[in-house]
């Protein structure tokens, strides 16, 4: 049975995978999506400032100054967290139209300013000389999804059937690639924004109200735990066939992250309870600490291991797997296409999940409101990430103990093996010396 | 002096082997340029490097990374598994060393 599977991993899902992995449109939004991780990073750390880890109640002196400093600065605090995370749809229309762009050999810049100017035509309707800024964060990320890739896409049509105003050979270039600009914005001005109109008229929303309206099943439906066991199973099969899993499946996921991020921090303002549970701090530190396969648990075991063989590799992956990186364990031990340890792999991150989900569901751990950087060390990120709740910390470390539990029963069994082979190889040695 | 790239889903992990092939190259005294980059930037790369090296879990990038580095005439190759996951720095190094020969 087991080999029957593994070649139809390696010959069916493997394949499918390295297709949306280099798919150009999938490509484009999640290397948008990373130009703009900066400032959503650096954005909702600020946000934890605004909201102290403290009750009101505390009698914790840095605690009480802290309070009353946020509440006297509350706005002086929120604005660049507003301006950066807070309409952070901007950032991405432009990027991802950058990235699609550039993909397709066109000019990029134009696309990018193209794709903003769009976005904000139909998300930001200016009245009374102010934006709203509702769905220019979270809220909008399906519609600047949407936006950038039908701009992009109506670019090169244009550009693909010469459709544009002929300028002589002696302009500069610059000037003519802002003449390029004209028919596109005219284009896009005279059929998105007609449409936009409609939908108000008809259904009392604009545009972005309407396609977050389409996509709430789905955005519900992928917080949820079978959802969430399906992503982690995906991932690690991918991983279990030697290829990079989270960054495929991650990219596919990034859009839900982010849109389920900007409902949780909205509702962290309002003082209402949040929301989401499934948001990329949640995946990196509880569900794959340590890196994919939540491998940080098994690095400790290898470390004290009889195997020559697994003792180096744990000597060479403890220091990266403090940081979530894994790659030592993954391509050394090797996780690869090792039945011994699949089981462990794919389901150590399965059990983290369903445990940390159901801590976070019932409150027993805070949810995220902060963006991490996913190298951060699994205890400190998932505390950073839900506004330094220590209980957070505290979870991602008795996590590591049951993952280490789970791994220790395969891992006896691997390293059975592995000490017969090394003992097979130091008698040819001997009998065979070179 | 060789220029040689090595690429992977963040460049993370593949700044380690990059550590690991410096030390390799500086006890054998060979002078080489060795980076490690995240996929986005191939593109940016590719130009300013003599060969690419792909960490093994994002091989699936390799046949359309290869066309691009078939056009401009550069060596490109993924990293074996077990080399990349022992960290061996000198064999990657030949390896590559062999690869623009």
């Amino acid at each position: 049975m087991s080999n029957a599977f593994f070649d139809f991993i390696e010959r069916k899902i493997t394949p499918i995978a390295a297709r949306a992995g280099t798919q150009r449109h999938i490509m484009a939004v999640r290397d948008g999506f990373i130009g703009a991780m900066p400032f959503m990073i650096v954005g909702s750390f600020l946000l934890v400032f605004a909201f102290p880890p403290f009750s009101p109640d505390t009698t914790f002196g840095f605690g009480q100054w802290w309070l009353s400093m946020s509440k006297q600065y509350f706005n002086e605090i929120m604005t660049p967290f507003n301006m950066s995370m807070g309409i952070m749809a901007c950032y991405i229309s432009a990027g991802i139209a950058f990235n699609l762009a550039q993909s397709y050999k066109l000019d990029a810049f134009p696309c990018a300013m193209l794709s903003l100017m769009t976005f904000l035509l139909i998300a930001a309707p200016m009245k009374d000389g102010t934006l709203s800024a509702s769905f220019l964060g979270g809220t909008g990320i399906f519609t600047t999804i949407i936006v950038s890739i039908y701009v992009t896409e109506l670019m090169r049509f244009l550009k693909v059937r010469n459709i544009g105003i002929k300028l002589p050979e002696q302009v500069p270039e610059k000037i003519r690639q802002s003449f390029n600009l004209l028919i596109p914005a005219l284009i896009v001005i005279l059929t998105i924004y007609p449409l936009n109109l409609f939908v108000q008229h008809q259904f009392g929303m604009i545009l972005p109200d309407a396609i977050m309206a389409i996509f709430k099943p789905l955005i519900s439906a992928a917080d949820s735990l079978p959802a969430i066991l399906f992503a982690v199973f995906l991932c690690h099969i991918l991983w279990f066939a030697g290829i990079h899993g989270a960054a495929i499946v991650g990219g596919i996921l990034q859009p839900f992250y982010l849109v389920n991020l900007g409902l949780n921090q909205s509702a962290l303002a309002a003082g209402q309870p949040l929301p989401h549970i499934f948001i990329e701090p949640f995946w990196s530190f509880f569900i794959v600490l340590g890196g994919s396969g939540a491998t940080l648990g098994l690095v400790m075991l290898y470390t004290r291991s009889k195997s020559a063989h697994l003792r180096a590799i744990g000597k060479l992956g403890i220091v990266p797997a403090c940081f979530n990186i894994n790659e030592p364990v993954i391509f050394g031990s090797p996780l690869v296409m090792n039945p011994i340890l699949f089981f462990p792999f794919i389901v150590a991150p399965m059990v983290n999940a369903t445990i940390a989900w159901f801590a976070a569901s019932g409150d027993l751990i805070g949810k995220i409101i902060s963006l991490v950087p996913w190298t951060a060390p699994a205890p400190i990120g998932a505390a950073w990430g839900a506004g330094w709740q220590m209980g957070n910390g505290l979870l991602v470390i008795a996590l590591i103990i049951i993952d280490m539990l789970i791994y220790f029963p395969f891992f006896k069994v691997y390293e059975k093996q592995l000490l017969s082979q090394e003992a097979d190889m130091a008698t040819e040695m001997e009998t065979n010396p070179v | 002096m060789k220029k040689i790239f090595l690429c992977c889903a963040a460049g993370m992990s593949t700044s380690m082997v990059v550590n690991k092939m410096k030390q390799a190259a500086a006890t054998k005294g060979i002078e080489v340029e060795i980076i490690a980059v995240a996929m986005e930037e191939f593109d940016n790369t590719l130009s300013k490097y003599d060969c690419c090296l792909l960490g093994p879990q994002i091989k699936y990038k390799f046949d359309d990374f290869k066309k691009k580095a078939d056009a401009v005439g550069k060596p490109i190759a993924v990293i074996n598994n077990m080399d990349y996951g022992m960290m061996r720095g000198d064999k990657i190094l030949a390896d590559a060393l062999a690869m623009m020969q």
